[in-house]
């Protein structure tokens, strides 16, 4: 019981309480406006989202103490605040590129789910207790389940939405059992407390494998890791685009938090249990994503397979269980969520134009429209890990993270996939760059709302390989949390 | 006396058939009863759970709760969703749903 | 006790039915109806154990609310009937595999289980009762208490996205 509502307790879930503020006010507007005015919406989304963004960094902040608020449901650290954060800039850039798609940027619904949605990834981002995190779990995924099944007179779009909803019903409902077990046997929902329990050898080996085994399902469902991938090329490639690239970035991200927190506090007294599986699905997942790229011939498809790929880069930090490795996994995060965030956004403007998203429609683009290839340069080069962009500087990062912890193997197969990689990235900057196409005559216009989100994230991708130690230092603070 | 361990494997039993349902059902509207059933074992493993350790703690009840809403919001979710997939495809089975190759 | 114990017995036997009775059944209005009964023998087992607020909200929630939705959805849609073949082909050995591991793992814990098990202690008046669970939903888990309510409100706004039919020019 925690008596009154303290001011720690509401700057804690400032950003949430914002965005509540934020969806009433689209509630509000989506009413009194007509159509011709809803396109706004969107800007009152990103502005309200980037001004959140602001207000908390101004206000929200957390403190040095355990920032345990709400009767131990919530801690307010910099591992939940910095994933808040990026989250929020996740959806501000969403909720621009959503504004010029027909039959999504004029409806009210989608800002709404968009909000709701981002609120979820926020909770999880800063959940410390089970019950806390299953429902956060929950109000991230449902609003997803909708926005992927978004466009009803669209059969890939129907398909989508309802083939997420049934995997992710499932993955969740295992995790929940797993759950269930855990509290059952540690006698708490609280993770430091089950941490506890674990340590003191309260809980039986095989119980605790199995527990898990159960939660990773429902995790690994969300970073989209092997075994548990399958899903991501087909929703990927069904769903609005705007939405798979949110899928891709901001739902992963949020994936990711709780598998770290959950692993290294919970889970951090058996960590050698955990850290050979989770080491196995990693290569898995690099190198089945990695392989199955090579294949694609759908842009959307081919990026849902790189960005399982990088789901097992972003493992090979966590397996490595040191200050350096969840470094190098936050920081991973971050650069793969921008860069994502803009290739999805380019496959929205040119897929707005050309109506395909064949990799062969990217025929001549450097031609048909310069910045949008520069643009394409720029991310796909840094989601091949190549310097000077973010992408390269992260993947030395995690790779660093394993040579240091003695996993030589795993490094190897990251490199390895590296190689692989590079390979189906410049194929699709060959379309760009070196084929021509018959409609090069044909111009391809970038909206206002795109123009601003594609130069933010270049710009971003940049500064991220070049300016590297601010970033750096984030990352390190948010890591610092969980040792 | 009911001990814990019945409980508990009642529960799994009931998880069990769950399971197979949504692995093994071709039915859309089947697969999301399959999914209910597994999150009514997930509670049955709660309250027993709460029975049987301290009574005094209601943790595992109001889990129990909690479980109970997100269930009804993800059933009104799912439904609408099968919904405007039969309205398209005018099929509800799973393996007919495949316009995109797994 | 021991009526105690045949009554657990013989309830979750018709549970376990039922459950199957779900799996089974051709029809989809029957498989619902195994789940009614499923879902109201577990509401007279949380009884037995004690939980009479949740017994209470197993009835209603799920054999009131969202089982009357199942319902009318099969009826809407019409797809009661399944067709000839019931179950995907290759996903029959992956399902039997993966329940028969958890009945394993359900074995083990009943088995060899080394935590110790304590005895259900007697309750007091009132104990799991709709007062106590208030107390506890407002005071610990006021936070949750509150995201629920974004979660269905989430769930309102996608069934009306959803399922609302828009007007196209041909029908205005």
């Amino acid at each position: 019981m925690f008596g009154s509502i303290n001011t720690s307790m509401i700057l804690a879930i400032l950003p949430e309480i914002m965005l509540f503020i934020l969806a009433g006010f689209v509630f509000v507007f989506d009413l009194v406006w007509d159509d011709s005015q809803r396109r706004n919406l969107g800007w009152i989304s990103a502005g309200g989202f980037s001004l959140i963004i602001m207000i908390s960094l101004m206000l929200g902040t957390p403190g040095s103490d355990s920032g345990l608020v709400w009767g131990g449901m919530l801690r307010h650290d910099w591992l939940g605040f910095a994933f808040k954060m990026l989250f929020l800039f996740g959806a501000t850039i969403t909720a621009l590129f959503a504004m010029d798609v027909e039959d999504l940027g004029k409806k009210g619904e989608f800002y709404l789910l968009l909000i709701f949605s981002t609120l979820g990834m926020t909770l999880m981002a800063s959940s410390s207790n089970l019950i806390m995190l299953y429902l956060s779990i929950e109000a991230t995924s449902l609003p997803l389940y909708i926005l992927a099944g978004f466009f009803k007179d669209d059969d890939k779009s129907t398909e989508a939405g309802f083939k997420y909803f049934l995997f992710g019903a499932m993955a969740s409902a295992i995790m929940l059992y797993g759950f269930s077990l855990l509290y059952g046997f540690s006698g708490t929902t609280d993770l430091d407390a089950i941490a506890g329990v674990i340590k003191a050898g309260g809980m039986n080996p095989v119980l605790l494998v199995g527990t898990l085994l159960m939660i990773l399902v429902g995790f690994g469902f969300k970073i989209s890791a092997v075994p548990f991938h399958f899903w991501a090329p087909d929703v990927y490639e069904g769903a609005p685009t705007v939405v798979a690239g949110f899928l891709s970035t901001a739902s992963k991200a949020a994936g990711f938090t709780v598998l770290i927190r959950v692993l290294l506090t919970s889970y951090a007294p058996a960590s050698d249990t955990w850290m050979m599986v989770l080491a196995i699905i990693s290569t898995l997942t690099m190198t089945l994503g990695n392989t199955l790229a090579l294949a694609q011939k759908n842009i959307k498809r081919l990026l849902a397979y790189s960005s399982i790929a990088h789901a097992g880069y972003i493992l090979i930090g966590v397996v490595a269980i040191s200050e350096l490795g969840i470094t190098g996994s936050i920081f991973y995060i971050i650069v793969y969520l921008i860069t994502n965030l803009a290739a999805f956004g380019i496959v929205s403007v040119v897929g707005r134009i050309t109506g395909s998203d064949e990799i062969s429609a990217y025929d001549g683009l450097s031609r048909r429209s310069p910045w949008l290839g520069l643009a394409m340069l720029v991310v796909f080069l840094s989601l091949a890990g190549m310097p000077p962009f973010g992408g390269f500087i992260v993947k030395v990062l995690v790779l660093a993270s394993a040579v240091k912890a003695k996993l030589f193997w795993l490094a190897f197969v990251g490199i390895l996939n590296s190689i692989i990689g590079l390979y189906y990235y410049l194929i699709v900057l060959k379309h760009v760059y070196l084929y021509r196409s018959e409609n090069e005559q044909v111009e391809i216009p970038v909206t206002r709302p795109y123009a601003i989100g594609l130069i933010v994230l270049t710009i971003g991708i940049i500064l991220l390989g070049v300016v590297i130690s601010p970033w750096f230092n984030v990352s390190t603070i948010a890591a610092k949390v969980l040792f | 006396m009911i001990t814990l361990n019945w409980v508990l494997i009642f529960s799994a039993a009931l998880f069990s058939i769950g399971l197979f349902g949504v692995l093994a059902r071709r039915n859309a509207v089947a697969i999301l009863m399959g999914i209910e059933l597994m999150l009514n074992a997930v509670n049955v493993n709660l309250v027993g759970f709460w029975r049987f350790s301290n009574p005094a703690v209601i943790t595992g009840q109001a889990f129990a709760v909690i479980v109970f809403a997100v269930a009804a919001a993800e059933v009104a979710v799912g439904l609408a969703l099968v919904i405007s997939i039969y309205r398209r495809r005018k099929t509800i089975a799973a393996d007919d749903i495949d316009l995109m190759k797994w | 006790m021991t009526t105690e114990l045949i009554l657990f017995f013989s309830l979750a036997l018709i549970a376990i039915i039922t459950g199957l009775g779900l799996l089974i059944s051709k029809n989809a209005i029957y498989a619902a109806l195994y789940l009614v009964l499923n879902f109201f023998t577990i509401a007279i087992f949380y009884l037995l154990l004690g939980g009479a607020f949740i017994a209470m909200a197993q009835v209603s929630v799920y054999a009131g609310a969202i089982m009357v939705l199942f319902l009318f959805v099969i009826m809407i849609l019409g797809a009661e009937k399944l067709g000839k073949s019931n179950t995907v082909a290759w996903q029959r050995p992956v399902a039997i595999i993966l329940s028969i591991i958890l009945l394993i793992e359900a074995g083990y814990v009943l088995f060899w289980r080394t935590a110790p098990v304590q005895a259900a202690q007697t309750l007091p008046d009132g104990f799991g009762g709709p007062a106590s669970i208030g107390n506890v939903l407002l005071n610990n888990y006021l936070l949750p208490f509150e995201i629920t309510s974004v979660l269905l409100l989430v769930a309102m706004i996608g069934a009306i996205v959803l399922t609302h039919k828009q007007k196209t020019d041909k029908e205005v």
